[in-house]
């Protein structure tokens, strides 16, 4: 068998990142050949990891996840701080942020462990060891503490548990707890900045200039893109050139305002073809393994490509979900690009025989 | 090999995400198109009308004080004007408007808003706004919404011309200093020269800023993030204002400059040159006409006469010629020439100050009564080759490194200078003339300061410094032993305490010291110098330092074409001698032989 990358799948890839590369350009912050190396490696990972099949790749689970945990037990001891955040290793210019590699593992853990499950159901074990794979690299993260990046790992456990198979019970057990827990959040976890960007999100002229700015100035860009947007270089009287986050989190408001509803729809259509064509992946596959990596990896795309896509229109709150592959960030990019390899592997080896 | 399993139910719940994503996706669309092109255009009007600016926040320059705490540098608030170029609808029309109200000419409006780092940053168009400015800015403010009147600061000089060169002044950032530091908040003030440059770095503190919302008119409607500024230190000087103002009125409305040192640390007690001028006439914004006539002045009270101004350091350098006399063997403490008024040296007659000779002169005798003809002698059987080495030991010749980028290095010429910068042998005539301290040979009023201070404290030559903890590497030591400077110090003993001293008038004070008397053309026989024309006179030297056994402070006084040291200079020196021993409570002379 000769090697066969999805095309689609590829095209919609570049297009990312291409679309990536000119709005990183346009904002003129210097980061755009730090940028372009971190996808050349993305893209070599990516390729490297398509070459590993199901069996490989649920070999390397346990292994890969216990390094992981020990990089984010490392990362809180060694780790250098960047906003309040103890995070990153610095690696000569670079830095790296072992919470965004720790999720690949957490995907290949889970997948694992739920294919093993006898039946279409999970039992109370599964449930617990389940949550206990993903529970120990979130709380670790947790303490660091990135919240951001916390969030991220909870659709993947979400998606495994909804795939494996729990009983309507489970689920309404779920709902209950993640009610209470949001209530003890609210009452006793979440800083009062945090609470105030919830609010803004239901009351968007609460604060407009403290806690309810940055998305304020998301949506005046937003909607200054009108239909076809003002062009990149003529954007320039827009509130995001002071948003510190403007190349990661709100690097999307910055694009919606350059290019307008066409662009923006044309740039949700790009991660619409990749999050098809990784679910007719899953939905391809023979085996229980690669179906339930391939649903991880979409859910974990789509959940941010929805979550940080709905902060810049204002409907949910500022988490510090970047958009994957398009914000500025080499941490985030090649865990995501290995994944979506580690899908191609799945996909490439679907045929063989065992 | 395991069977393959039936993955229908798996495949159904994957089926049910994409639906759920699907959903999702397509109110998230919705979402988009009700914002960019249903509301579109409300949003651009927004953008239009909710301006984000970047205000900076001055910081507090810090204050200058003196050693016993009282102030010489500054700040009262003052008004800036900022102009946002990006906000501007017509750049020229802000400019006529900005021209008309009489802030600046139209050509000297554009020079200071061209374009530097970021379009959005905002140029500071006038550094102090009239009240009168600042209503008319406010009534146009709809028109000209690109223009800020923000709160700042004008440097204010209590002492006004005192201590104008010391201290220096300050101006608005030019595109030089931009160039240089780049982080330069718009409206910050820096300093152009002396302490406020040196000290720049301590003085200036870190500016902050806000961040803000403004309407279309120009209104702040809310603050987004402020960074508060970080204000300057303040900075204690080692000046000593009651002295330094004791040395202005001593030297009263002549051109000169007072250089007084603490000998063993080398602090700055007295640094005052004149004429002078106001330091708050920059810090104002100064007219050009102003300036020019600062410029342009004969007198040039820009100048500062202590680090700047090289003289010929006339019978002062005897001292130094003595020393290097007696450490190279040439002479002994007892060595004695015959002044008969003169002396013929290679077919030339030279002649002493004091026509009718002095006799038998011995060395401390000769510096007693500064008799020239025994130095043409030693000039000539030292050589140029010894004596140059041996008045640059001294730090002639070199910056002393009070303000290495202000000051003047003087001169120690020697043959290979005269070659190099006049293209011309050295002629052993011009030895002779460097014997008394003329020719090729200049000093600095702070070096001849320094280099008393060295003799004061048996060969140790200091930095001198204004700021205690930014004086460079700390004192020199130059080897020299108590014998070769024993007799040199009774001579200058005896210059003030000796019958025959030039300086005999400063007694009973206990000074120490030496008189120059620097030509600035050669004297004619039989030539009254008090009715020749101010510029031919001679120039007026008087260094030294009391108490004699415990030297406190040494002085330097240099009255340019003040006439003879004894009369012009020495009793400057006095004054400010005097009120520094009174001030700090010394005896007052104690016994005088002679």
């Amino acid at each position: 068998m000769g090697y066969r990358f999805d095309p689609w799948l590829i095209f919609a890839v570049l297009v990312i990142l291409g679309a990536s590369i000119l709005n990183l350009g346009y904002l003129d912050t210097g980061l755009v050949g730090r940028q372009l190396l971190w996808m050349a490696l993305g893209l070599g990972v990516m390729l490297v990891a398509s070459f590993l099949d199901g069996v490989a790749l649920s070999r390397l689970a346990f292994p890969a996840w216990i390094a992981a945990v020990a990089a984010l037990a490392g990362v809180l001891a060694f780790g250098t701080v960047r906003g309040g955040t103890r995070g990153w290793f610095a690696l000569g210019g670079f830095t790296i942020q072992p919470s965004e590699f720790a999720r690949l593992t957490v995907v290949l853990a889970l997948a694992a462990l739920a294919a093993r499950v006898p039946g279409t159901r999970l039992g109370v074990k599964d449930v617990a060891l389940l949550g206990a794979a993903a529970g120990i690299p979130v709380l670790l993260v947790l303490a660091e503490p990135d919240f951001g990046v916390a969030a991220t790992y909870l659709p993947i456990l979400g998606v495994v548990l909804w795939i494996g198979g729990l009983p309507r019970a489970a689920w309404v057990i779920l709902l209950l707890c993640g009610l209470v827990g949001a209530a003890v959040a609210w009452q006793w976890v979440l800083a009062d900045y945090q609470k105030e960007r919830v609010l803004t999100v239901l009351d968007p002229s609460r604060d407009p200039y403290g806690a309810g700015y940055q998305v304020r100035q998301s949506k005046i860009a937003v909607g200054s893109g009108e239909l076809v947007g003002m062009g990149f270089g003529r954007g320039g009287q827009s509130g995001l050139r002071f948003l510190p986050a403007r190349h990661t989190d709100f690097a999307f408001a910055v694009w919606a305002e350059a290019t307008g509803f066409v662009g923006s729809l044309a740039l949700l259509g790009a991660y619409a073809v990749l999050l098809w064509r990784i679910a007719r992946i899953a939905l391809g596959v023979a085996d229980r393994f690669g179906l339930l990596l391939s649903a991880s990896v979409f859910a974990w795309i789509a959940f941010e490509v929805v979550v940080n896509v709905g902060m810049v229109v204002g409907w949910l709150p500022t988490t510090g979900i970047t958009l994957p592959l398009f914000s500025y960030g080499g941490s985030s990019l090649v865990s995501t690009l290995a994944a979506i390899g580690m899908v191609q592997g799945v996909w490439r080896h679907r045929m063989v025989n065992r | 090999m395991r069977v393959r399993e039936d993955l229908g139910p798996f495949r159904a719940r994957v089926t049910a995400l994409l639906v759920a994503l699907g959903v999702v996706g397509f109110l998230l669309v919705l979402r988009l198109g009700a914002l960019q092109v249903v509301e579109g255009p409300r949003w651009r009007r927004m953008a239009e009308s909710n301006r984000i600016r970047q205000v900076p926040v001055l910081p507090v320059r810090g204050r200058i004080y003196d050693r016993n705490g009282l102030l010489l540098a500054g700040n009262e608030p003052a008004f800036q004007l900022l102009l946002y170029p990006v906000e501007s609808r017509s750049m020229e029309r802000t400019l006529t408007f900005l021209a008309r109200l009489g802030i600046a000419p139209l050509t000297e409006l554009r020079e200071r808003i061209r374009s530097r780092g970021a379009p959005d940053a905002p140029r500071v168009v006038a550094g102090e706004l009239t009240w009168n400015q600042v209503c008319a800015i406010r009534a146009h403010r709809s028109d000209h919404p690109e223009l800020a009147v923000v709160q700042g600061f004008r440097r204010v000089y209590p002492e006004g011309p005192l201590a104008a060169h010391t201290l220096g002044y300050v101006r608005l950032p030019t595109r030089e200093d931009l160039r240089e530091d780049p982080n330069l908040a718009p409206g910050i003030l820096v300093g152009a020269s002396g302490v406020e440059r040196r000290q720049q770095a301590r003085l200036a503190g870190v500016p902050g800023r806000r961040l803000v919302v403004v309407d279309a008119r120009g209104r702040e409607l809310g603050t987004v993030e402020e960074v508060p500024a970080e204000d300057g230190s303040d900075l204690t000087l080692s000046l000593d204002l009651p002295l330094q103002r004791v040395a202005a009125r001593a030297l009263g409305d002549r051109a000169g400059a007072v250089v007084a040192l603490d000998p063993g640390t080398g602090a700055v007690r007295v640094l005052y040159s004149a004429p002078s001028f106001d330091p708050n006439a920059f810090a104002r914004g100064m007219s050009l006409a102003e300036w020019n006539r600062l410029r342009n002045d004969p007198l040039h009270p820009l100048q500062d006469r202590c680090l700047r101004g090289e003289y010929p350091p006339g019978s002062t350098i005897k001292p130094f010629m003595a020393i290097t006399g007696l450490v190279s063997g040439v002479i002994s403490p007892v060595t004695t020439v015959w002044c008969s008024g003169s002396v013929t040296i290679g077919g030339h007659t030279f002649r002493c100050w004091a026509h009718w000779g002095h006799g038998r002169v011995g060395l401390e005798r000769s510096l007693e009564v500064s008799c020239d003809v025994f130095y043409y002698t030693l000039g000539q059987r030292l050589g140029i080759a010894r004596i140059a080495p041996g008045l640059r030991l001294w730090g002639f010749g070199e910056r002393t490194g009070l303000d290495p980028r202000a000051e003047r290095p003087g001169l120690v010429g020697d043959p290979e200078w005269s070659r190099r910068a006049r293209g011309r042998p050295w002629y052993p005539g011009t030895t002779i003339s460097v014997a008394i301290g003329q020719g090729p040979l200049l000093a600095t009023p702070i070096q001849l300061a320094r280099a008393f201070a060295a003799l004061a404290r048996g060969g140790r030559l200091p930095v001198p410094h204004l700021v205690a903890d930014a004086a460079p590497a700390g004192v020199r030591d130059l080897g020299l032993d108590e014998a070769s400077l024993e007799p040199v110090l009774e001579g200058l003993r005896l210059v003030v305490a000796g019958p025959e001293g030039t300086a005999r008038r400063l007694a009973p004070l206990p000074i120490v010291g030496k008189t120059g008397t620097a030509q600035v053309v050669r004297k004619r026989e039989g030539v009254d110098m008090n009715t020749v024309a101010r510029r031919f006179r001679h120039h007026a030297w008087f260094v030294g330092w009391a108490p004699v056994d415990h030297p406190r402070l040494v002085v330097a006084v240099l009255v340019e074409h003040g006439g003879e040291g004894a009369a012009a200079a020495a009793p400057v020196a006095g004054a400010v001698l005097r009120e520094a021993l009174g001030v700090t409570g010394a005896g007052p002379a104690a016994g005088n032989p002679g």
